[in-house]
This record gives structure tokens, sequence and C-alpha cells, in this order.
């Protein structure tokens, strides 16, 4: 069979590459599972947890799907019975390394380490070893909690840190079985280069960077809540969310317990959040939030009322400096945080209800 | 070039290792972010560690010869101690190093001496650090036929150079290639494909490195190369500078080779006297306490002032090498043939060996009469070697041909020549040819405890494979030793698995062949595993 | 805004916030990006990993600067000069796009006699930028076929904001940087919905989609729809308002913003707010306008109601509800309703969708975009959401503005000379104060200084002085001082900073307890009406030595080297 320049045989099927594409992304575009864990399309591959090893015709060794790129005539094989014995003995070998019961491991985020192992299988009878990887339990920052015994070092925070913040804030750190994530002296975030993106806790494919406030509140599980996709509400870029949501909490009325990023690449935040963004929605459930309309007794003190009668002022106020000054004595200021809809509402009260073009709001710069 | 960040660990070295807001410090100076320093810091034991003053060897030879007493008398004695890999020392154990200084054949009466105060630890050591050398041999007139000659008067007359810069790179390659030089380092790699590889890259920035970082256990030749033949090494890498093009060399050592550093340097400046290095530029940097900087990629990255992790390879360095430009990189033995080989040409250096081209440095270390270093034919046999080094002592049960990474032969095999190839196809490698010689009072297991615990030691922890492999070994193996085994606990009987997942999917050679001396040893004494 | 309607026809980031990471040179002017924009800073830290040239000219050495190539430490206020001396080079040194200029713009000789006095020399005297770096930057801005500016309120928050902008855009007309991936003029919105709420007509001279008010056509057009007569007068300004707030203006109806902290020289509006008759608004929490309010209602926030946002980059997307608004609160839309149907009107929406629906009707560019089609754009590869203009619903969405030619049809050449910004340093006001963003707060704040993790990094209100301008007057780092201006005074920390000129100072504007608006100067741009935040008078003096304990302040990026 006679290939084209950019083609390649995945599994026996001719296919096209694209120039500088590697096995892994050709495999995924193609629709081919290959399992990582310390990939992710935001960062340079780096090969290292080594989950992602495929055959090609030509190398002796198992090759790294996520570095190699394809090349006309290559014979990529991705499944056969070497493969899978090394993704199941490879596999075996990370649990010897790691806690294994679901449910003490998923107190945080969800653990794609073990759903690999239940995918492929591995055997989890090969005994465990204690972890010898130290942490920072004293670390008084508020956001991100780093649970040592969970890390595989497969550095996707690190590399997150350095190549997409670039604030390098953490490090490989020791050697060995001693290989951890940490700080420069361990020193808390707080007093690093970290701008507490929570970056780190986003990318971390087994949960060992963790969010701390659910963890300190008992949240449940972030698998086990409702994501919602939404658009922040902070700046101006528009990054979508999604709100984790705990249906029963706060009296059936639901509760925001986490913010997650959807995946890179779908999103015109391809994955990334600021600090605010992931981390300040407590104000969302906060007990300052008004819950009843208010209105100024002739005391000059706010009173809660019903809607009826706040409404019902609110309407005889601005009709009565209408009626007195004119429809040009009013103003409307609409808001640059609430929804187009809203906006497009307050500049319709003011115009065909109030007959005054008196409306702006304060970003219109 | 960026040399102020390759500086890195030299710099957390002069603050005194890492301790509290030396990462800050450097960072401050070199522009590498503080985290990044620490990871640097943190990665080498020589620097991580700084407050161990003393370090006993505990490789498999330092071992054989007591050296857990050694290390338990400086404990009890109060000492700043902790075992270390392996020192170069092998043929006087028991090896200890005191700041970035080796001090051989320590005994446990001399520790006791100290009364706690470790600077005193046999404060006669002969100056230039000449007391750490060793038996050498054979000992012959003129050079005879020999490529580097241990035994002989360093020669700076330069000729080989002086012939090397009449040449074109084309015409030094294509003698390169005619001699059939082999990297010396352990693969064996034909060392002319690499030389033709870097001159013809169409970067014009090309860089020679010299890998003086052998830390193989068993391995002690480069200690005796750089300081009895500096000579060889200054010129061969002149030599390799103009032939691939290149104006910069590096020379990366030990950290504890201070004084073969300084033999070295010395030899640079010899030559630039006589006004036969013209531009060419030497950089010196030491290594920090890292085995897996021995790895040509991990040293380039510890070069380049970061964690000695090994680079996934392709590219190759002769491709994409020290800051990313073509890099040539040798082993110290392996550059250190080439003057010679100018001299008097390929043919006469092929013809030197047996099996394959050249002599070859063995060190031989263990149960022989006069461990040492010996430049013999490639080829020759394990009782031929040991006949060289005074004889055995006891009787031959096993032996590593080359080092830990080789693992173990039973006495039957010590008819196979030692070269790269048969000892291949037996499945085990002639690697730097550190021979280390057990006779039958070892018990197998034990040797293999030892052997492993290194490479738990020394593993980077950037693959799984590696990081875990070789620290589930040596847990299977201890529980065995200890009788601790559990349920729960890492097996032996997965042995064969995990041993599999390692060299299959290991990065590098470390974790590739760390388990051989734990398979190898199950094959040919299975009865030690009973 | 205004400005970019007025040169291009269109009023949005020409570009997209994906195409930032391949852009070959990048010029950021007034924007603290990292801080204020953290996101969009990503794509720009990609981009310069990749290999890309960035530019900061910015009167502080923000973070971006780190990474950058050059850093231009403009004196505050004096943009065009910059500009105009950049633009001097380019057309000095014929590096001008003849065939662009030529087919795409008009006026473009008024700018061309405008600039040719504005030499790079001047405009070092000026600017105290040295004049090779302006020469470096024109060339390599104009000579880089994918150059994209991207500026923020540093920009536009001065009294010749608008003189900035056109400015801006007169070099991207002459080196014909439009109409192309990476290579355009982009604001960066400070707010969720800022786009947004402009495309919706939140605007005294515009109905939705930029159609004006004093054009009869749109006027005809709007009173069908809404089948009822409209003021033919354009409408007053934010700025306008709070400034006849008493006089003219007798009541607000206000929505989502607390005008007492956001709004400059508050004392004075704070004072106008006793005289005026009535005050609505509308907020999920109290803040310091409430005090002034006769009815407040309670509104919903983003996480308890549907919708949409428009992003800076054009592209609309959902606000989904996932959680039931606390007590009796309502959606701001649904409060909106009630209120316009208690006022004799008949709406009738059973959801935003069809508020969405009712707006778009009459919308052009927003015609094929619907919160169905948002919706499905889940669901395939690509990016989530659509990009106006989007005239039908078959059509993608638009990545990039004008490629098909300028929207305005001719980009305008607009000729600006440098004026002074309005309020300079004297002998009694030695200093010179601008605002702004951290990383860590928002606004207000309303929102972040609820969450306690924030305050950990940063709790207090601060300024940054460069040491010797502090030392000057005797304050060490950390003191508390007092910072004033003609218009009143607030009590802050300062912190030394060598971020800062010397002679200038900053001051984040997040903190209520010392209002940074209390300092500013209200004069407004003469078109939008946007105030003077990036520059004012002020003078420090000392009040109290600091406290020990304190941590260098939160903005110290820089190791210095």
């Amino acid at each position: 069979m006679k290939l084209a320049r950019n083609q390649l045989t995945l599994n026996g099927k001719t296919v096209s590459f694209t120039d500088g594409e590697t096995i892994l992304t050709l495999a995924n575009r193609m629709g081919v599972h290959i399992p990582t864990l310390c990939h992710d399309p935001r960062l340079d591959p780096v090969g290292a947890c080594r989950m992602c090893l495929v055959e090609v015709t030509g190398f002796n060794r198992l090759v790294p799907a996520c570095t190699q790129k394809a090349t006309p005539g290559m014979e990529v094989i991705t499944e056969n019975a070497r493969i899978t014995r090394h993704r199941q003995t490879l596999l075996a070998l990370y649990m010897t390394d790691h806690p294994q019961d679901r449910n003490a491991v998923e107190k945080g985020a969800p653990n794609q380490l073990l759903d690999l192992a239940e995918q492929y299988q591995a055997p989890l009878n090969w005994g465990r070893m204690l972890p010898i990887r130290s942490a920072r339990d004293d670390d008084r920052n508020p956001y991100i909690l780093f649970n040592a015994d969970l890390c595989i070092s497969c550095a996707r925070c690190v590399r997150y840190c350095a190549e997409v913040e670039r604030v390098s804030a953490i490090t490989l750190a020791n050697r060995g079985a001693s290989t951890t994530v940490a700080t420069a002296d361990n020193a808390s975030l707080l007093d690093t280069s970290c701008e507490m993106c929570g970056g780190c806790i986003d990318v971390c494919p087994t949960g060992a960077m963790t969010e701390k406030m659910p963890l300190t509140r008992n949240h449940k599980p972030e698998r086990e809540l409702r994501k919602v996709r939404t658009t922040c509400n902070y700046c101006g870029v528009g990054c979508q969310i999604d709100l984790n949501v705990d249906d029963i909490a706060n009296d059936g009325r639901g509760m925001v317990v986490k913010i997650t990023s959807p995946p890179p690449g779908t999103t015109v935040n391809d994955g990334n959040l600021c600090v605010k963004g992931r981390f300040a929605y407590d104000f969302i459930h906060h007990p300052d939030r008004l819950t009843q309309p208010l209105v100024c007794n002739e005391n000059g003190e706010l009173q809660p009322t019903t809607w009826d009668d706040a409404l019902e002022k609110a309407v005889n106020g601005l009709q009565a400096v209408a009626k007195r000054y004119g429809a040009d004595a009013l103003g409307f200021v609409s808001s640059s945080r609430c929804t187009v809809e809203e906006n497009y509402l307050m500049q319709k009260l003011a115009r065909a209800v109030f007959h005054t073009n008196n409306v702006h709001q304060c970003a219109a710069t | 070039m960026n040399h102020i960040k390759s500086d890195v660990p030299e710099l957390i070295q002069q603050q005194g290792g890492l301790k509290p807001d030396v990462s800050k410090q450097v960072s401050r100076h070199t522009g590498v972010a503080e985290a990044d320093v620490y990871g640097v810091g943190s990665f080498f034991h020589l620097l991580s560690r700084s407050d161990k003053k003393l370090r006993v060897c505990t490789g498999l030879s330092c071992q054989m010869a007591g050296a857990d007493k050694v290390l338990q008398a400086a404990l009890d004695a109060g000492l700043p101690v902790e075992p270390c890999s392996c020192l170069a020392a092998c043929d006087q154990p028991t090896a200890v190093l005191r700041d970035r200084e080796v001090i051989p054949g320590v005994q446990v009466e001399e520790i006791k001496q100290t009364g706690g105060d470790w600077t005193k630890l046999k404060q006669e050591m002969s100056p230039g650090g000449k007391g750490w050398l060793g038996h050498i041999g054979p000992s012959v007139e003129n050079d005879g036929d020999l490529a580097i000659n241990l035994a002989g008067a360093p020669d700076w007359s330069g000729t080989a150079l002086r012939m090397a810069l009449t040449r074109s790179a084309n015409h030094i390659i294509a003698i390169i290639k005619s001699s059939e030089l082999q990297g010396r380092g352990g693969a064996g790699f034909p060392a002319h494909i690499k030389w033709q590889a870097v001159q013809s890259q169409s970067e014009p920035e090309r860089y020679v490195v010299l890998n003086a970082d052998e830390g193989e256990p068993g391995t002690f030749k480069d200690r005796e190369l750089l300081m009895r033949r500096p000579d060889r090494i200054v010129e061969g890498l002149a030599i390799a500078a103009h032939a691939v093009g290149a104006k910069d060399v590096f020379l990366y050592l030990r950290g504890e080779f201070a004084y073969p550093k300084k033999s070295i340097e010395l030899a640079i400046q010899q030559f630039r006297q006589r006004g036969l290095l013209a531009d060419l530029r030497f950089h010196s940097h030491s290594g920090q306490g890292a085995y897996i900087c021995g790895e040509e990629t991990a040293l380039l990255e510890a070069l380049e002032g970061k964690r000695g992790m090994p680079r996934l390879k392709p590219p190759f360095p002769v491709e994409v090498g020290l800051w990313g430009k073509p890099t040539l990189i040798h082993n110290v033995e392996t550059i250190a043939c080439v003057p010679e080989i100018i001299k008097r040409g390929g043919d006469w250096f092929k013809n030197l060996g047996r099996t394959a081209a050249g002599t070859k440095l063995y060190c031989i270390s263990g149960h022989v009469q006069k461990p040492g270093t010996y430049e013999l034919p490639l080829g020759i046999t394990l009782d031929e070697l040991v006949e060289s080094a005074g004889g055995y002592i006891g009787k031959l049960k096993a032996f590593c041909p080359g080092g830990a990474s080789s693992g173990f032969l039973p006495a039957d095999k010590r008819n196979i020549a030692l070269d790269f190839q048969a000892l291949a196809a037996v499945g085990s490698m002639l690697g730097s040819a550190g021979v280390i010689v057990l006779n039958d009072t070892v018990d197998m297991k034990w040797a293999v405890g030892q052997q492993l615990r290194f490479f738990e030691d020394e593993s980077c922890g950037q693959c799984a494979p590696c990081r875990i492999g070789t620290r589930y070994l040596r847990e299977a193996v201890n529980a065995e030793l200890n009788g601790s085994a559990t349920m729960h606990s890492p097996n032996l009987k997965f042995a064969e698995d995990v041993a599999w997942q390692m060299n299959e999917a290991s990065i590098c050679g470390l974790g590739q062949t760390a388990s051989l001396a734990l398979t190898s040893a199950m094959t040919y004494f299975p009865e030690d595993f009973q | 805004m205004a400005g970019l309607v007025n040169t291009f026809g269109a009023g949005a980031m020409t570009n997209s916030i994906g195409e930032i990471r391949d852009a070959d040179f990048l010029l950021v002017i007034g924007s603290n990006t990292s801080e204020a924009h953290p996101i969009i800073a990503m794509e720009m830290k990609r981009a310069v990993r990749r290999g890309a040239t960035l530019v900061v000219a910015d009167p502080r050495a923000i973070w971006m600067t780190s990474i950058a190539e050059k850093h231009l430490q403009l004196k505050p206020g004096t943009d065009v000069w910059l500009l105009n001396a950049m633009a001097h080079v380019i057309i000095e040194e014929d590096l001008i796009d003849h065939k662009f200029i030529a087919g795409q713009t008009e006026n473009f000789d008024a700018v061309k006699q405008t600039v040719a006095d504005y030499t790079p020399e001047q405009a070092e005297q000026i600017t105290g930028v040295p004049a090779d770096v302006i020469r470096w930057t024109a060339r390599r801005y104009a000579s880089t076929a994918k150059a994209g500016i991207y500026y923020v309120l540093g920009i536009t928050e001065h009294s010749h904001g608008t003189d900035n902008v056109y400015a801006l855009s007169n070099l991207v007309l002459m080196t014909g940087h439009l109409g192309k991936p990476s290579s355009g003029l982009n604001p960066l919105r400070g707010q969720n919905n800022v786009q947004g709420a402009n495309d919706a007509g939140a605007s005294p001279v515009f109905y939705p989609g930029y159609q004006r008010v004093d054009d009869p056509a749109a006027r005809a057009k709007y009173e069908k729809s809404w089948g009822v007569s409209l003021s033919p007068t354009p409408g007053l300004n934010l700025n306008q308002m709070m400034k006849t707030t008493g006089n003219k203006i007798k009541a607000f109806y206000v929505m989502g913003e607390d005008i007492l902290l956001s709004e400059p020289n508050v004392l004075h509006l704070e004072r106008a707010l006793n005289n005026i008759e009535f005050l609505v608004i509308q907020e999920p929490f109290l803040n310091e306008t409430s005090r002034f309010a006769d009815v407040i209602f309670p509104a919903a926030i983003y996480a308890e109601k549907d919708g949409v946002f428009i992003n800076s980059e054009r592209r609309v997307q959902r606000v989904r509800k996932a959680v039931q608004p606390p007590g009796e609160a309502l959606a701001d839309w649904e409060i909106l309703v009630q209120f316009a149907n208690r006022c004799g009107a008949d709406w009738n929406f059973p959801g935003p969708a069809e508020i969405y629906n009712e707006m778009v009707k009459d919308v052009p560019r927003f015609a094929g975009i619907s919160h169905e089609r948002i919706e499905q754009t889940q669901h395939v590869p690509g990016l989530s959401g659509i990009q106006w203009p989007c005239p039908g619903a078959n059509h993608p969405g638009t990545k990039y503005l004008h490629a098909d030619g300028v929207l305005r049809g001719k980009g305008l050449f607009q000729a600006v000379q440098y004026r002074p910004s309005m309020e300079l340093p004297d002998t009694d006001y030695g200093l010179i104060l601008s605002t702004g963003r951290t990383l860590y707060h928002y606004n207000s704040a309303t929102q972040t200084r609820r969450e306690q993790g924030l305050s950990t990094k940063q709790s207090e209100a601060y300024i940054e002085i460069h040491p010797r301008d502090a030392q000057k007057r005797s304050i060490a780092h950390g003191d508390r001082v007092q910072v004033k201006t003609r218009r009143g005074s607030v009590h802050v920390r300062a912190f030394y900073s060598r971020q800062v000129r010397s002679g200038c100072i900053w001051m984040p504007f997040h903190f209520k307890e010392a209002r940074a608006n209390i300092l500013t100067n209200d004069v407004g741009d003469s078109i939008t009406g946007t105030a003077e935040y990036k520059v004012c008078a002020a003078e420090v003096t000392k009040l109290e030595t600091g406290k020990k304990d304190t941590l260098l302040f939160p903005g110290a990026y820089f190791v210095e080297r």
C-alpha cells in the first residue's frame, strides 16, 4: 500500500496527519483512546507518566504517544498484548504507591488513576508501600491543599505554574521515591510568587492538589455534585465556569460548593481560571445577601416590606418626579454586571415607559 | 548561551548548601525562580544534605569490605554522617567523603580516633589527593601498545593536536571511524557516528561536553585518568572540538572529584601556556551528588542548572544538546583514546583489541588480590583480568562485569569475552567495565539488596516505572532478608512483572537496567532465594 | 467605545482572545493585564513563550513588564505624545501600508500633518520614554505582520481618553493591521458584560446595536416595535448625570452599581444625593449608596438566573441558573418586568430567552444568535458561544472584525493633539495619583471581600509610592499615611514600590474604608463622559508608623536583579 506524504497507519488503518502533530493528538482526533496522566494540551509534552506508550514499528522500545511526532509511513499500534501488559503493570505499580480506597481518595476531586486502574483491570494485589513524599501541612494559604500521598509526580501542576501562569511558585523537589511538589523552602504559597489561580488543582489528575474550602466544610465530593456551565461574573473575558451544585443543601435551594473549569479547548478560557473566578464564590450564599425588599420609613431607616409595597412605592416615587420635573429629571443607571436581557429591559424602561434617554452604565468607555 | 543559569548548583554550593533563604538569594542573583532553585538544590544530595559532613560509601565493594561497620562506628562517634552511593574508590574500601574530598581505605579504628571531630579523619591524606590513586597496570615503556597508558608521564607536546589542526574535520572523522572506537561510557556506540552527526548540523553553534560524572558502583577509572593522564583528555577534547567545529568545551565532573578537577584544570593551563588551545574555551562544572547525571541528557540538564532528569530520546544530543545546540558528549576514557588514534592511526588502535577495537580500562574490585585499574585488550576474559590483579581471594561465585547495572553473572560465565557484544548476548553488559568479583562467602540476596538500594537512592524520580519500581524491588528483597514480608508488602513473586515494566517503560538506562541485579541473581543463584 | 465606533464602525475587540497566542508582536498599553484580565494575560504569556515580542507601555512596572522585551514607562497622561511620535516614525520611515490607506481609509493627510511635529526626541522630553525606544517600538510594530494592540482603562480613563483611542486607531490604520487574525486593536472589557450592556443599548445615545437615538429612522423603527413615542433627544451620560445630581436629575433608578464607590469625586456626589427626591436601587447586597435609597429591591446574582453575557471579544455566552436566590430576591429582569407593568406597560416575557429574541429582532448583527443556538455550540468541537456580528442563523459568527473591509466603510483617521491632563501636580499637590485594580479584588469588592481567602492575600487599602518620594516626606515602608487631593482625603498604608515612577503614586479603588474615588477627578472625556480616574494631583503625609509585622506589599512581583 502506498501512503501519501502525510499519512501513516494507526492500528492498521491509513490516516492523515497534520504537520507537527503527535501520535496522541492524531489518535484523539481519530477517536482512538490512548490513556494519559501527565498530558495536558496546554503544556509541553514530557512523556513522564509513561501511560501513553504505544508501539511504533522500527522502535525497539514502546514510544510515548504524547511526544512522538507523526512521520510519514509510520506504523502505530495502540492495542496489543504487549501494550495491555504495559498498561496493567504500570498501573499496578502506580497503585502500590497510592491509596486505593476510592471513598478516601476522592474526598476532593475525581481520581483519574483509579479510573484507569479500573478500566484496564490492573492487578491490585502487589502490596502497598508507605508514601514518603513530604507535604506542606502548615501552609496557611486559604485555597490550595497539597496531599502528597495522592501525588504521582506527573508535574502537571509544576509545568502549568511555569508554562501557563508563568509564576513558577512550585517545583518538583527531592528525587526518587521522595520526589514531591514543593515551594522554595517549603514556604506557604502565600509567601511565594503564587497568584492563586488554582491551575494546579485543575490539572491534577489525582486530586493531590485540591481545593481546601469544600474539604474543610465537609461538602460532598465533586463526583456527586451537579455541574452547571455558566459565565464568570467578574472581568470581561467571559470565562466559562462550572458551578458545582449540591441540590439538597441550603434547604433545597441548592448550593454552589465549588467552581471548576471546563476542559481545555472547549471554551474561551481554554480551561484556565484566575483566583477570583475559581475561588471567590462565597458571596453567593453570604448571610449579607438581601432577601427582602426594603423601604425607607419616615425615620430614615430601611425596613423590610413586601414586594407589592416596595414596587408600589418605587413606581409612585419615580412617576411623581417625572410628573413634577419631566422625564429627563430621571436617571436610569443600568449595569454591565447584569445580563444583556436586563440591560435591554432597563433601557426600554427608560425610553419606552418613561420617555427619556437618560440611561447609561458605568463602563461605557 | 546562558551561563548564569548553569551556575545555580554551584551558587547553592557556595552558600553552603540548600539552607533556608539560599533559594531566594540564588534566585535574586540568577533570575531563576526561587522554587526552581529549590527544586535543583533538593535534587542533589551534596546540596540538599549539606549538614552531613561525612559520607560513607555503601557501594557493593565497600560493603563487602565492611562499610556498614565503618558507618556504624561513625554514627556511634556522633559524627555528622550518612551513607552514600559509590565514591569511586572501590579498589580501596572503605571510602569516606569529607566535604568534597574522598578519603579511601578508612578503618573502623580511624573513625573511633576522631573523637567526634569530622575534620580530624585521616588528616595525613597525601597532597593533591594522591593517596586516592590505586593500583594500575600494566607498566610499559614508551606507551607501548596502549591507547592511554596510565603509568606514562603526561605529554604536553600536543603532537596529536597539532596533527589534527592541519587536517580537515572529515579527515579526522575518517580516522576515528577507521579506529572503530566505541564509546566507553557503557553503550559502546561507535564514536565517529556522533562526531559526524554533530559536524554536519546546520546550526553553527556546537558544544563538546566531557562526561566525567560516572558514578557506576565498581567504576573508578575516571579518577585515575583525570589525575594521571589529564593531558590525554584535554588533547582529545581539543581535537574533538576542532573536528566538530565547537568553540566551547564543558567539563562536568563528579562533585566528589575535587582533586581530579584541579588536575584537569592544570592540564588545560599547561596546553594553554604552550599556545595550543587558541580560542577554545573550557568551562568546568562540578556535579552535586547524583549518579543519574552520568546519563548524558541528565548531565546536560544539570549543566544547564536544572534538576538532573534525563530527557526523552530522540532527539539525541548530537542534534539537540546543551542549550538546544548540537553537542558531542563523550565519556572521559573515550576522549582519552583520541590523541593516540590521531597519532598512530585508526588501524593501530583497532588492532589493539582482541574481540573489538582498542585497549580498555578495566576496573576491578571485590574479592581479588590487587584491585585496581588495568588497561588490557578489549575482549579479555575475567580470569585474565583477575590474573593482572594478582588473582582471586577465595572461590569465585559471581561477578558484575560492568557495575551494578550489569547484574550478576555466575562463575561459569568466566570465559566470556569482556566486551560490549558478548556480554550483551548473555543479557548483561560491559557498561563502564567496573568489574566486581564476589566469592562464595557472599549471599546473593544480600548483594542484590545493596545494588537495589543504590538504584532506589539514585532514581531521579521522573518516571513511575523507575521511581516506584526500584523502591518496590528493594522493599521486596528487604522483606525477604528480614523475614518481614506480609500479604500487603511488596513481594518478590511480582518481581518479574515489575522488572518487565521497568525495563520496557523507563525513560532512561537507569530504570531500564535497575532490575537486572535481581533478575540475574534469581536466575543464576536460585538457591539464595529459597 | 465611542472612539472605536467613530473610527472603525464597531466598538469592540477586533480580534478574538484565542488569536492572541498566535500574535508576533503585542503592544499592551494602559492594561495591567495579568491582574485585571488574568486569562488574557495567560494568552499573552503563551505568545511570548512561543517567541512573540511583548512591549508594555505603562507608567507602572506591572507584572507583564517582567516578560516584556521593552517597558515604555511613560508619564501618566502623555499617551498621545507617545503614540503620535510612533506614528511620526512610521510615516517618516515609510513603514505605512499605502494600499490599505488608499483603499480603506480616509483623512490620512490630517494625521500626517499633525504628527509631523511629534518627533521622538520631543516625545522623550514629555513622556520620559527614550526616543530610540519609541523608534524601535514603532518599527517593530509597523513591520510585524501579526501585531496586536491591547488596551484598557489606562487609555480611556482620561479627560482625553477618546483622543488616546484615536491615536491608537491611527497607528492601526496606517499600518493596515486590521481585518486580519492576531492583528488589530483590542479594548479589554473590565466587567463581565460591559460589551453586552453597550450592545443592548444601555446608553444615552444608542438604541440596542449602536443605532443612534437622534437618527429618525432608528427612532421610527423602535417606536413601531415598542408601540410608543420616543424622545429624540440624546440623554445624559453617567458622568453628566452624576454632576447634575440634585439639580437636573431628581431621581435615580440604579441597578447593580455602587455609585458611591465607583464614581469619581464621590464626596461631591454624596452631598448631591441628599438633594434628590427619590432613589431606587436594585442590588444583591447593601452598599454605600444604599444609605440614600428610598426603595431597595433584593436582586439575584448570576448563579441564580438565566440570560447571556457578551465578553470582550463579542462572544455571546449563556448565564445559567444553578441555584435559587435567597429569600424573596428576584432576578433583575423579573423585577424590571414587574416594575414596568406597574407603570402601565404590558410586558409579557416568560423568560430571558424571549427578552433576548425581542432585542435581536431589531439588531441585525445579533440576528443569528439565540439562546438555543448558543446551547448547541456546547455540543460540537470548538469553543462554545457565538461571536457577533452574526446576521443569520447559518452564519458562523465572526472571529475578527473588518475582514471584508472596515465596518464603517472607510477607516477614519482622526488627527489628535496632545492635551495635558486636567489636573497636574503643583506646589500644594506634588504627586500624580492613578487608581486601578488588583488581582485579588474586584470593583467595589462587595463580592471579593466577602471571601476570606482573598483578604488573606490583600486585606487593606494601600498606595504604592516610590521610595524617593516617600523618603522626601519621611514616610517609611508600611506607614499609615493620609492621601489628599482637592476633593478629599483618605487614610491608607504606604508601601515602597519601584514599580511606580518617581513622582507618581498608585492606589487600588476596592476598599470602602479608603475610597479612592473620594480623591479622583470627575472631569469627563468630552465624548464618552468617562472620568479621569488615572490622573489627578495628590499629596501624601505621614500619619503613624506602620506595624512591624507587615508583609511585603502584595503587588511586589519582582526580584530586583
